[in-house]
């Protein structure tokens, strides 16, 4: 293809713009439910500042700011007190709802003696907490929704990691609209690509062959062979999304649930975490389910080492320039908007549906011959006798 | 000024179509036969029939993927020209 010449001759030049100085409003999920009731606080550093969550003596799990408000000790340091957390300082007892409920020397608590509580949520094996910069409860209709494996019988426990990436978390929300990446960068096969943003879901359709050609994870030939997947993944909120997945392997079909969700540490840092479980089958025992249930977090795994890969390298850029074989990358960041404006400046064009099926005509011929084009080297260089 | 897909900038913007089946106004885009933009606002989705039958009930919201009704019309509108598909490779 030749370039267009004269008037569009110009260089471009890349705004890289600047992260938000807020952090999204919306469910955020700190992990597996289970690290935080050992007993003790647990420090967590989120949304800029430092957080403390420990777990009442009724079982409910609390998330305070970890800094008291007497004197500054770090709660996270302290102790549980039957439902509250003490100060390793001067013993001050907090409870979940932010408020000082006894000081053991004092005959009496003072005026004001209340700190920031998030609302939280203990589901499906996961915590999470409600972040508002403008300090509302959740709205009734904005709700994680319940994962139905999550509590069965039929499927694996979690396969669960977290790791902590040196970006702004939009890096990673954006990945829901990029389709090419997954070939290039996660030696994926995508056939077909759709988007659907819809309030405060954005939603990836997404299905795939298999790429005999690349898979780190497949070539050693002990392992089974994806040969196709079908993902539905949507983003409830600006940070936890749920991908309802279905590879097919060459031994048979598995149904998983991943999890892809993250929370902002600082505008430069998130902890990135992903979590599997695999349903049950009766063509497997319940050791090759867990079997594969780890397989398939190691093989996640990969994937999000590529991304953060790309990430630590890249440039922030507001302003990309796309193909029409891009997804709707402006649309996608139209939407994540609502997140970091105040509640009542959510406008309509951020929340209005949109959809955008990708044109997969072009990407899987290319695609197709690079596949083969690797096969044949492979296969050629299998054929020449090691010097 | 925020920075604008250069696709609807430097290609075509979105077009007015309306739903065969409901009237509902939508925008859309097609930069060739299989991709499609589509851009909706609350009334159009009010009133599209499909999506009311795939979010109402006791079900969660299960989310829809398209509205066949409106897959159609955009089809019809392609092929009479209403929309224009930048990319048209039948023109050869
Ligand atoms: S600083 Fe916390 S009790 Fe004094
Ligand atoms: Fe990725």
């Amino acid at each position: 293809m030749s370039a267009v010449e004269s008037e569009h001759d110009a260089v471009r030049s890349i705004d890289a713009g600047a992260a938000p100085t807020r952090f999204a409003r919306g469910w955020h999920c700190l992990g597996l439910a289970e690290k935080f009731k050992d007993g003790k606080p647990h420090s967590v550093q989120a949304f800029g500042q430092k957080l403390v969550v420990f777990q009442s003596g009724n079982g409910t799990l609390n998330v305070l700011d970890a800094y008291c408000r007497h004197m500054g000790g770090d709660l996270s340091q302290g102790t549980v007190k039957g439902d509250q957390v003490a100060c390793p300082f001067h013993d001050w007892r907090w409870g979940g709802d932010g408020r000082c409920k006894q000081i053991p020397y004092s005959r009496r608590v003072p005026l004001r003696a209340r700190t920031a509580a998030w609302p939280t949520l203990d589901q499906d094996g996961m915590l999470f907490v409600w972040n508002d910069p403008e300090g509302h409860p959740p709205p009734a209709d904005v709700t994680i929704p319940r994962i139905e494996g999550a509590t069965s019988e039929n499927w694996t426990d979690w396969v669960w990691y977290e790791t902590e990436v040196d970006a702004n978390c939009r890096e990673v929300v954006d990945n829901v609209v990029d389709m090419a990446h997954f070939f290039y960068v996660h030696y994926s096969f995508p056939t077909y690509f759709k988007n659907v943003f819809e309030g405060h879901t954005a939603t990836q359709y997404m299905r795939g062959s298999g790429r005999p050609d690349a898979r780190p994870q497949e070539q050693d030939g002990s392992r089974a062979k994806t040969t196709g997947s079908n993902s539905v993944a949507t983003y409830h909120g600006p940070s936890f999304m749920i991908d309802d997945l279905v590879y097919e392997l060459d031994s048979g079909e598995a149904q998983c649930v991943l999890i892809n969700c993250h929370y902002p540490v600082s505008a430069d840092k998130f902890i990135l975490q992903y979590g599997i479980i695999v349903k049950r089958s009766d063509t497997m025992s319940d050791n090759e389910s867990e079997q594969l249930a780890a397989a398939m977090a190691e093989f996640i795994k990969l994937g999000f080492e590529q991304d953060i890969a790309i990430w630590k390298n890249k440039t922030r850029i507001d302003n990309p320039l796309l193909c029409e074989e891009d997804g709707p990358v402006y649309q996608l960041r139209r939407w994540y908007e609502q997140f970091y404006v105040d509640a009542d400046a959510v406008r309509p064009e951020m929340t209005d549906r949109f959809e955008f099926e990708l044109d997969t005509t072009r990407p899987v011929e290319a695609w197709q011959r690079e596949v083969e084009d690797n096969l044949a080297r492979k296969a050629a260089a299998a054929k020449t006798p090691a010097a | 000024m925020a920075p604008e897909d250069n696709r609807l900038t430097d290609g075509a913007p979105m077009r007015p179509v309306s739903c065969g089946q409901c009237g509902s106004r939508v925008l859309v885009r097609k930069s060739s036969w299989q991709q499609t933009s589509v851009q909706w606002n609350s009334e159009a989705l009010r009133g599209c029939r499909e999506h009311i039958a795939a979010t109402s009930g006791p079900a969660a919201p299960a989310g829809l993927e398209t509205c066949h009704a409106l897959v159609a019309t955009i089809r019809a509108a392609t092929l009479n020209v209403t929309i224009e598909v930048l990319d048209d490779d039948r023109a050869g």
